[in-house]
């Protein structure tokens, strides 16, 4: 079997990809992208935990974390139309009208 | 005690004959005149029923609400206290308001003024405040209804609001008895704290003291020593009597605001902007009267201070002559009564101060008569006059208006003191008091009695010649205008109550003649008998109320003793010719004077000293200027400090976070990338933390 470590491991390097792309890249869409592997890397130690403890709880927790992305995804999908809309593009370093 | 269950109703009647001729006065008849008779009538019908009562051995002293419940602290609540005091208040302020009310049908309805629905709520009120502030037993709540008089007063004076003279006479009555109201509420704060209780009896059930009254405290605390109840002693660092002292001559700062006693008198005068029935009111038996009774009502507190008793003492005496000598020159009609009132209060501190409780309760009474006589007269004449107020436009009124005259007569022998009318047996009973304590007392106590007597006796004379000077000019002589030789008749109800007025002027003196009473050895001395209470028996928390126990306490305490070098019978009959005689003379004078169908006016021969009079030592002078030359530029001073250093510390703390502020928002970037990082930063630092704190590295 393999152990729990490995999974932690790949789990943290999802987790920084995530957000090296969310402190990095300008585009609203990327954005998204990297906040999905963020919320993947948790999926993926909620399911390690689950199997190195033998019990299931983790895994719904997983299928939950899942749902809740999809949520995500539809709502940050429509704040992305309604950027475009105002600002003619999807570059989060041009919305600032939301400053001092 | 049936009575006593409808007490209560004595106040609220005239409270309701104020809600409604406010309300509904517009569509009664006479504009809401007859709610109010019906009112101050009941009234007196059920004051009438208490002081049966009372006679009988009745009192009352009970909480009827609580409106602040204490815990472990002062509870706050209302009350009636029902004794031969409050019972014989009782009488005088519904007689008067009643007579006032019927007076009023003929000065305001059928002179056709507007406004009448107003004028009688106004009415309506000023009895209310005054009876609750009669019937009060603590002196918080006297503290609230004597606020409400001073409104309604306020109210009052100023009806005739579109003229300029009425407001601003209301206003400074408002404010100079505010001015001693402040040091009112100081003292009754001062006693609710040292004291816990504002009560003036101890309230009792079946024998039992459940509630301890301030003056009794007060006494326990000077005669036994017993300071256990008594806070604030260290915190003043001062012994029991002199911060009772203090505490007394706070409240004091109340009575001589409303008194109209030297130096806060000078509202009094002004106040007779107001309708002449409203003034008799005033003068007679609510507003001036309240600051006396307040004395009175605590009497027990006072009797055991000699300081406060030798200041009251020499401040009625002052007043007593000061207000005299200014009467003497007057040529308004109202005018004379003012300084007369002004002077006869004086009369009742002197007595009050010099150990005359009796004497001060008497005076009280017969001046309540006589007073409102004169001033119900006076305003029949300025009806008859057209409102045309100077003396010197009328003379001959005697054979025109006959009933006005001998009314007005009665009243104004009593006035002047002259045998057998009402103010000769009160006022020489004040003097007489004045006279043995400052020959029988000792030290300071003695000195100040002597002199307040001299002042009190000089002023006896200059009574009696400002008052038949009035009588002379007005009556007497030839007509000296139009007016005057065709005046405006008066109906019945200006009639009917100087009828009333006029024959208890003459006789109401008879409930106490002390001189007689000495003399024949016949127990005619009725209110001495009244005041003290029975014998034994009876009210056992009333005792702390009846005189006798306010004389063995100024006996006892503060060494008020009684000196009598002719003997008890010479003394006192020496005493009554002296002031009778003094009397004869002032009234003799102004008739020598004034007699003749064309007198002059024999005052201007006193020069310089006329227009000082006349301009009434220029006290107003002085107490625009304390406000305008000292208080204006202190305020401004402090507002500069204000202004400039209060301020400026406070701004300088603001400015602080305003600059830091200003740094701070530019982390706002607006950037999402940015809010990103930094919430990284905060976790990672969090975890850094967290680390450190559990000793992960």
């Amino acid at each position: 079997m393999i152990p729990a470590e490995l999974y932690l491991l790949l789990s943290a390097a999802l987790f920084c990809i995530g957000l090296f792309g969310i402190l990095t890249r300008r585009n609203a869409l990327v954005f998204l992208m990297s906040v999905e592997l963020m919320l993947n890397a948790a999926n993926i130690n909620f399911v390690a935990f689950s199997l190195q403890h033998g019990n299931l709880t983790g895994q719904v927790f997983a299928l939950f974390g899942m749902a809740l992305a999809a949520a995500e995804v539809a709502i940050g999908i429509g704040i992305i139309l309604v950027l475009y809309r105002n600002f003619s593009d999807v570059d989060v370093t041009k919305a600032t009208t939301m400053r001092w | 005690m049936a009575a006593f269950t409808y007490a209560p109703a004595i106040v609220l009647l005239p409270f309701v004959s104020f809600l409604v001729a406010l309300f509904a006065g517009d569509r009664m008849p006479k504009g809401g005149a007859l709610a109010g008779i019906t009112a101050t009538g009941g009234s007196l019908l059920l004051s009438i029923w208490v002081a049966l009562t009372v006679a009988g051995g009745g009192y009352h002293n009970e909480f009827i609400y609580t409106w602040v419940a204490g815990v472990e602290s002062v509870t706050l609540r209302f009350g009636l206290l029902l004794d031969p005091l409050s019972a014989l208040m009782l009488l005088i302020v519904t007689l008067i308001s009643f007579l006032v009310h019927i007076f009023s049908l003929g000065y305001m309805n059928d002179e056709g003024e507007t406004g009448l629905p107003r004028y009688y709520a106004g009415l309506g009120l000023f009895t209310a405040s005054m009876l609750g502030f009669v019937v009060a037993n603590n002196l918080l709540m006297a503290f609230m209804f004597f606020e409400l008089v001073g409104l309604c007063s306020y109210l009052l004076i100023g009806f005739w609001f579109r003229e300029d003279g009425p407001p601003s006479a209301a206003k400074k009555a408002f404010l100079v008895t505010r001015f001693g109201d402040y040091f009112f509420l100081v003292g009754v704060v001062g006693i609710f704290a040292t004291f816990g209780t504002g009560l003036f009896a101890p309230v009792t059930q079946n024998g039992e003291v459940v509630a301890q009254s301030f003056p009794v405290l007060a006494e326990h605390a000077v005669v036994d020593g017993e300071t256990g109840p008594i806070a604030m002693l260290d915190t003043v660092g001062l012994g029991a009597q002199a911060w009772f002292t203090v505490l007394g001559l706070l409240v004091l700062g109340g009575v001589i605001g409303k008194s109209a006693q030297f130096p806060l008198h000078t509202w009094l005068p002004d106040a007779m902007e107001g309708p002449t029935p409203v003034s008799a009111l005033i003068h007679a038996a609510t507003m001036v009267a309240a600051g006396v009774y307040l004395v009175a009502r605590m009497y027990g507190f006072y009797a055991i201070s000699p300081t406060a008793l030798a200041v009251i003492a020499l401040v009625g005496g002052f007043t007593a002559l000061f207000a005299a000598t200014m009467g003497l020159v007057k040529q308004e009609i109202k005018q004379v009564l003012a300084y007369s009132t002004i002077s006869q209060y004086g009369y009742m501190m002197l007595a009050l101060g010099s150990g005359g409780y009796i004497a001060a309760v008497f005076h009280l009474t017969t001046h309540a008569v006589f007073k409102a006589l004169l001033f119900l007269g006076a305003g029949s004449v300025i009806i008859a006059m057209h409102h045309n107020e100077n003396m010197w436009d009328m003379g001959g009124l005697k054979d025109k208006m006959p009933v006005t005259y001998y009314t007005f007569l009665s009243g104004s022998l009593a006035l002047a003191g002259i045998l057998p009318f009402a103010g000769f047996w009160s006022k020489d009973e004040v003097l007489y008091e004045a006279l043995i304590h400052g020959l029988g007392s000792e030290g300071g106590l003695a000195t100040a009695y002597v002199l307040a007597y001299a002042m009190g006796l000089l002023a006896v004379f200059f009574t009696g010649f400002y008052t038949f000077r009035m009588v002379f000019l007005t009556f007497h002589g030839d007509a000296r205008s139009d007016t005057a030789r065709d005046p405006h008749g008066v109906r019945w109800n200006v009639k009917g109550p100087l009828a009333v007025l006029g024959v208890l002027a003459a006789t109401v003196g008879f409930i106490n003649m002390k001189p007689v009473a000495e003399l024949t050895g016949a127990h005619i001395d009725f209110l001495h008998a009244w005041l003290a209470g029975p014998d034994e028996g009876g009210w056992p928390a009333a005792l702390v109320t009846s005189s006798h126990h306010y004389e063995e306490l100024l006996h006892n305490v503060a060494g008020v003793a009684a000196g009598e070098p002719l003997g008890a019978t010479g003394t006192l009959l020496a005493s009554a010719a002296v002031s009778l005689g003094l009397a004869l003379a002032g009234a003799g004078a102004a008739t020598m004077l004034y007699r003749g169908p064309d007198p002059v006016e024999h005052t201007d021969k006193l020069g310089g000293l006329k227009t000082l009079l006349m301009h009434n030592y220029y006290q107003d002078e002085y107490q625009v200027w304390l406000a305008t030359g000292l208080t204006h530029p202190l305020a401004r001073a402090m507002d500069k400090f204000d202004q400039g250093v209060v301020d400026g510390v406070v701004n300088g703390i603001s400015s602080v976070s305003l600059f830091g502020g200003s740094r701070i928002r530019r982390i706002q970037s607006g950037v999402v990338n940015n809010y990103a990082a930094l919430l990284t930063l905060g976790l990672v630092l969090l975890l850094a933390a967290f680390g450190l704190a559990g000793g992960w590295f």
